[in-house]
């Protein structure tokens, strides 16, 4: 029974260009940019989840390493003519590095001077981006970012051109995603992480080394926050300092906190709910921040744990058959 | 050559001296308690040997290896437990997952493999998992094993920060007061474990202000007052001790 839901949830999703284009022809290329916009935020927000969810530290940074990838993607391959898969992993490396060496100091700092640290560092590559002209073009923004080219050496090349096949390509990464964040948070590696975000002194007692998990996943995060700002940038084929301003570490707090955090569904809940919804809400124009408000207010009142709390709460209540 | 062997162990906050010039041997198989009034040192003490305080002076051998002042998950890895004065779990995680996150970190595995699950790993845990589940039932959990170990009652939670500290079959066990603050029928509980765990030929370092389980279990006795130790010897000698009715009786 979940086994079938969870395989037509999977076909309903890799089709979904096909039903949208069924459903709303008129608004296709609308609806499916949102889709896209959904999964890439929903890839986002597990990869900030890693650190703010399972090791407990809240992290500010995550629009730098996010800008860090896109930055590094979009200059390798305009001024550098790398391949798409190329940029994609040297974006993710180049994120990572930045976190592992800021991690190091940051780390030094615990709970809420650490959160300042590290909105600090989103500050810094945020006015960074703007002002480094000579590399980021600051202001008027890197421009003609090539469509992505799926190759390998010598193999068949597939050149990622329509709405659908950008789609696919978000949905990849945020399978991708899903997959590593499954293992990481489970099983021994999720045991220690919880361990160190739950009791920090016991887990010393257990044998953990706190700093090093939370180096892990604040490295693994940032790598994987680099490589989607590499997907995004070849996207829209441009790179904007305001793509990394901190508004959007409002985005992702909310996506996490009222989805559900610590939790995959919770935290995907969210991304559908928070990316979609803001959308659909246009259907009000002169109301919509208003609602979209108060909606926000209304989960945070009802349910403070987020979203998926209630799901639990309801399956709970539910006997099992 | 002891097991642990504290030399001149110094630990000052400013103005006074918490622990001062305090020499401490446990033997392999030994069941020592460590008494003495309150504010005597005696949490200091085991946070200054298990390195969640640096000393100021002194040293610490374990195996005739000196660990002075080395963090404390490398403390844990050589075969040292403690458990803490006040109730210590993971409150997030299960009964059952509190005691595994306890072994896991002994099995050295690569990152990868740990992402991967390898076969090996795989193995490991199911007998880890077996492992854990005696150790619920020794301590009388067992029906609680899936139970978030934040909801678990305060003596509850004190017998599972035990039976988790037991996870690696350490070499050896620090218990800071493990009968503070329980109903007596848990004291006696906790008094027979002990016990046990010395019959085994476990070695036992035993913080405790309970004088029954203190005089009932201890081989040796090393009363600290005011940061410095005042007596040592076998449990009826230290009930007769001048200086030890002194310190806890006198003015």
């Amino acid at each position: 029974m979940r086994r079938a839901v969870a395989v037509a949830l999977v076909v309903v999703v890799v089709s979904a260009p096909w039903l949208v284009a069924v459903a709303v022809p008129r608004q296709q290329r609308y609806v499916l940019h949102v889709l896209i916009f959904t999964a890439l935020f929903a890839a986002l927000a597990l990869s900030y989840d890693l650190v703010v969810g399972h090791v407990g530290s809240l992290s500010l940074a995550h629009p730098a390493f996010f800008g860090v990838g896109a930055y590094s993607a979009a200059l390798l391959a305009t001024r550098a003519g790398w391949p798409f898969l190329a940029d994609l992993v040297g974006a993710a490396l180049a994120a990572a590095v930045v976190a592992a060496l800021v991690g190091v100091p940051l780390f030094r700092l615990t709970e809420h001077a650490f959160a300042v640290g590290t909105l600090g560092l989103a500050l810094v590559a945020s006015i960074v981006a703007n002002n480094w002209v000579e590399v980021t073009r600051g202001p008027l923004c890197i421009t003609g970012i090539p469509k992505p080219v799926l190759s390998v050496s010598g193999g068949p090349a597939l050149a990622i051109t329509t709405l659908p096949g950008y789609y696919w390509l978000a949905l990849a990464a945020l399978a991708a995603v899903v997959l590593l964040y499954r293992g990481l948070t489970t099983f021994r590696l999720g045991r220690a992480f919880h361990a160190v975000r739950d009791n920090e002194p016991l887990a010393g007692a257990a044998g953990i080394n706190a700093l090093k998990y939370r180096l892990l996943a604040f490295t693994v995060a940032a790598a994987l926050a680099g490589g989607i700002g590499a997907v995004y940038v070849h996207y829209l084929s441009v790179m904007c300092p305001e793509e990394m301003n901190i508004g959007l570490t409002v985005n992702l707090l909310v996506i996490v906190f009222l989805g559900g955090v610590g939790s995959l569904r919770g935290v995907l809940l969210g991304a559908i709910l928070f990316t979609a919804l803001p959308e659909v809400l246009r259907l009000a124009p002169t109301w919509r921040l208003v609602i979209y408000g108060l909606l926000l207010l209304l989960v945070v009142v009802r349910s403070p744990q987020g979203i998926e709390s209630l799901l639990r709460r309801a399956s709970v209540a539910r006997p099992a058959r | 050559m002891a097991l642990l062997e504290v030399r001149g162990l110094t630990k000052r906050f400013i103005g006074v001296t918490a622990v001062d010039q305090v020499d401490l041997a446990v033997e392999r198989g030994e069941l020592v308690s460590l008494i003495g009034p309150n504010g005597s040192g005696k949490t200091t003490l085991f946070n200054c040997m298990t390195g969640y305080l640096a000393a100021d002076g002194g040293r610490v051998l374990f195996r005739g290896r000196d660990v002075t002042n080395a963090p404390p998950h490398r403390l844990a890895r050589v075969g040292i437990a403690r458990t803490f004065q006040h109730v210590s779990v993971f409150p997030r995680l299960s009964a059952l997952d509190n005691l595994l996150v306890f072994l896991q970190q002994h099995q050295e595995e690569s990152l990868l493999a740990r992402l991967l699950r390898t076969r090996r790993l795989r193995r490991l845990e199911t007998e880890a998992i077996e492992r854990a589940r005696r150790l619920l039932d020794l301590v009388a959990l067992a029906d609680r094993a899936s139970a978030d170990a934040g909801g678990l009652s305060y003596g509850q939670r004190k017998l599972l920060a035990f039976a988790a500290a037991l996870m690696p079959d350490p070499e050896l066990l620090l218990l800071d007061e493990p009968a503070a603050a329980v109903n007596p029928t848990m004291i006696n509980q906790m008094k027979q474990h002990i016990r046990a765990l010395h019959r085994q030929g476990k070695t036992v370092l035993l913080v405790e202000h309970n004088m029954d389980i203190v005089m009932d279990i201890s081989q040796r006795v090393v009363v600290l007052d005011h940061g410095q130790k005042i007596a040592e010897g076998p449990p009826e000698a230290i009930r007769r001790d001048a200086r030890v009715v002194e310190a806890y009786f006198g003015g």
